[in-house]
């Protein structure tokens, strides 16, 4: 009984991060910006806006003033996003050491690839996160900047992610003893990182929207097993939480598969870029695995009591969250 | 000797952090959930007497811990809430210096208070804190959900290091709990020393 009142806590708490604001959807994509070498001194610049929460995204593309447009610069609206295109001619015809910036991301979320091609067939990427809205071009990058680019990026993805976390969640009040435990979150680890890897590496890809309902979906599945978890009850899932784990897991891949963009990514940096990432998504889920043990350990060395009618509150207010979230996503896919 | 070294740069990157940090909201690039949190990490002079809060909750028990926690994370609530309506415009720096030092002083002496004037002890404090809270989450028109990812941070902190402290017995383990008050009241001495310079 005393640790169901001790999950309580815990899953209100988390509860009421997830009705934070932009912080529910976890729909934001990155953004893409391609400089693509095209003559000596020409360059087609191709940035891709994400949709922000159902609005046109607020950061703008500010090239170098020096970058003169030549043509009309086209607009093409996408489902998920703005594709703008342009192409500037480059005196010199040298890019590196020029500064892309971004004003309007520092509000946001998201974050954007930036993605060079030159004539002499090199690549190279960055990554431009809100924290410094601005990109310094140059040549490629050591391999370990780019792996910290991508573990933090991963990293930052599972925190904004608040419906993976529920999901989590959810398993940790489900699931009885460490061995359980360890087993659950392996496969969960393990389902995840196969899907993530299949859609990144471009082998299957789910539409979003269907994907965020069925995601939702899985969260509320857990409400009811955690309701009968509470009344004492069995099921295959309270028995077998590892592979529901894994099962949802596989679906949850493809979501976190959402905010790592390969498109026109060297070919050499996606193996680097899908490991790092995943890392990063694997330190955040443990991180919060932790974080949530450790908060239950202390509810419990503190010998917090509450009423019992509240017993059942992380079981409904999961399965409502789940219920919402369903209902909204499958709406938007009409 | 040695120890002033340390601490005198040690308190300096703490007399700047917090007013670098009230030109604007510090950005993690999240979201203002986030965002608050951060601000409350970045604010050492909330943290400092946050932890010593919570170890001289812990110091005295595990009830005193959860009266404490609870009282101090919600005042702190509280508190901010009307900081974000109502701004406190004066400058209470000296107060908020105090009322941590205050704090260390309880628990460098592992003083024994009952748990219900501990946990009145961090009900001030979170009242005062999350009023200065506030008031600087309005100043850098930050969105109501950075309050909440601060008070959640609170909360976590809070709980964390009184639960932390409550089952320790030995007694070199308890004096390390009163050495970190000292280090506390050290750091609250010098900035006090210094806000009378005017410095900060």
């Amino acid at each position: 009984m005393t640790q169901r009142r001790l999950w309580i806590a815990i899953s209100w708490l988390i509860l009421s991060f997830g009705f934070c604001g932009p912080v529910l959807a976890h729909e934001s994509q990155p953004g893409l910006l391609e400089l693509r070498q095209l003559g000596p001194e020409r360059y087609e610049v191709i940035w891709r806006a994400p949709i922000y929460y159902g609005r046109p995204h607020p950061a703008e593309l500010q090239l170098p003033p020096d970058w003169l447009t030549v043509g009309e610069p086209t607009l093409r609206q996408l489902p998920d996003s703005a594709l703008h295109r342009r192409v500037v001619d480059v005196a010199g015809g040298s890019i590196d050491g020029s500064v892309v910036r971004f004003p309007g991301l520092e509000a946001t979320i998201t974050d954007v690839f930036v993605r060079i091609s030159r004539l002499d067939g090199s690549e190279a990427s960055l990554v431009v996160r809100p924290t410094q809205p601005y990109a310094e071009l140059r040549g490629e990058r050591p391999w370990y900047v780019a792996s910290g680019e991508y573990l933090v990026l991963g990293f930052n993805h599972i925190l904004m992610g608040i419906d993976h976390l529920l999901f989590v969640l959810g398993l940790l009040i489900i699931v009885r003893g460490r061995r359980m435990l360890i087993k659950t979150i392996t496969a969960f680890t393990v389902a995840h990182s196969i899907t993530l890897a299949v859609a990144t590496l471009g082998y299957a890809h789910v539409p979003g929207p269907p994907l965020n309902a069925a995601i939702a979906l899985s969260i509320l599945y857990l409400g009811p097993e955690i309701v009968r978890v509470w009344r004492g009850e069995t099921s295959f899932t309270i028995r077998h939480p590892w592979v529901v784990a894994f099962g949802f897991g596989l679906l949850h891949g493809f979501g976190f598969a959402s905010g790592l963009s390969t498109v026109g990514m060297p070919k050499a940096e996606i193996p680097l870029a899908l490991l790092m990432f995943n890392i990063g998504v694997e330190i955040g889920q443990l991180a919060f695995v932790i974080l949530m043990l450790l908060a239950y350990r202390s509810l419990r060395v503190l010998e917090f009591r509450w009423p019992r009618w509240l017993d059942f509150a992380p079981g409904y207010a999961i399965g409502s969250l789940g219920a919402y979230w369903t209902i909204q996503r499958a709406v938007m896919m009409f | 000797m040695k120890r002033s070294n340390i601490v005198a740069p040690v308190a300096a990157v703490l007399l700047a952090a917090p007013a670098a940090a009230q030109a604007h909201l510090v950005n993690s690039g999240l979201g203002p959930f986030y965002d608050g949190a951060l601000h409350l990490l970045l604010s050492p002079g909330d943290l400092l007497g946050l932890v010593a809060a919570a170890l001289l909750a812990g110091l005295r028990g595990a009830r005193a811990g959860r009266l404490t926690v609870t009282a101090l994370t919600i005042s702190w609530l509280l508190a901010g809430m009307i900081g974000m309506r109502l701004p406190v415009t004066p400058d209470l720096t000296w107060l908020s210096v105090l009322s941590f030092l205050i704090l260390g002083v309880l628990v460098a002496f592992d003083t024994r208070l009952s748990p219900l004037a501990v946990a009145a002890l961090g009900a001030l404090y979170g009242a005062l804190h999350g009023l200065l809270n506030g008031s600087a989450l309005a100043a850098m028109r930050a969105a109501p959900s950075a309050l909440l990812g601060s008070v959640l941070t609170v909360l976590v902190i809070a709980l964390l290091t009184a639960a932390a402290v409550v089952p320790v017995r030995v007694l070199w383990a308890r004096v390390a709990v009163r050495v970190a008050g000292s280090w506390i009241v050290a750091v609250g001495m010098l900035m006090l020393g210094w806000l009378a310079q005017g410095v900060a």
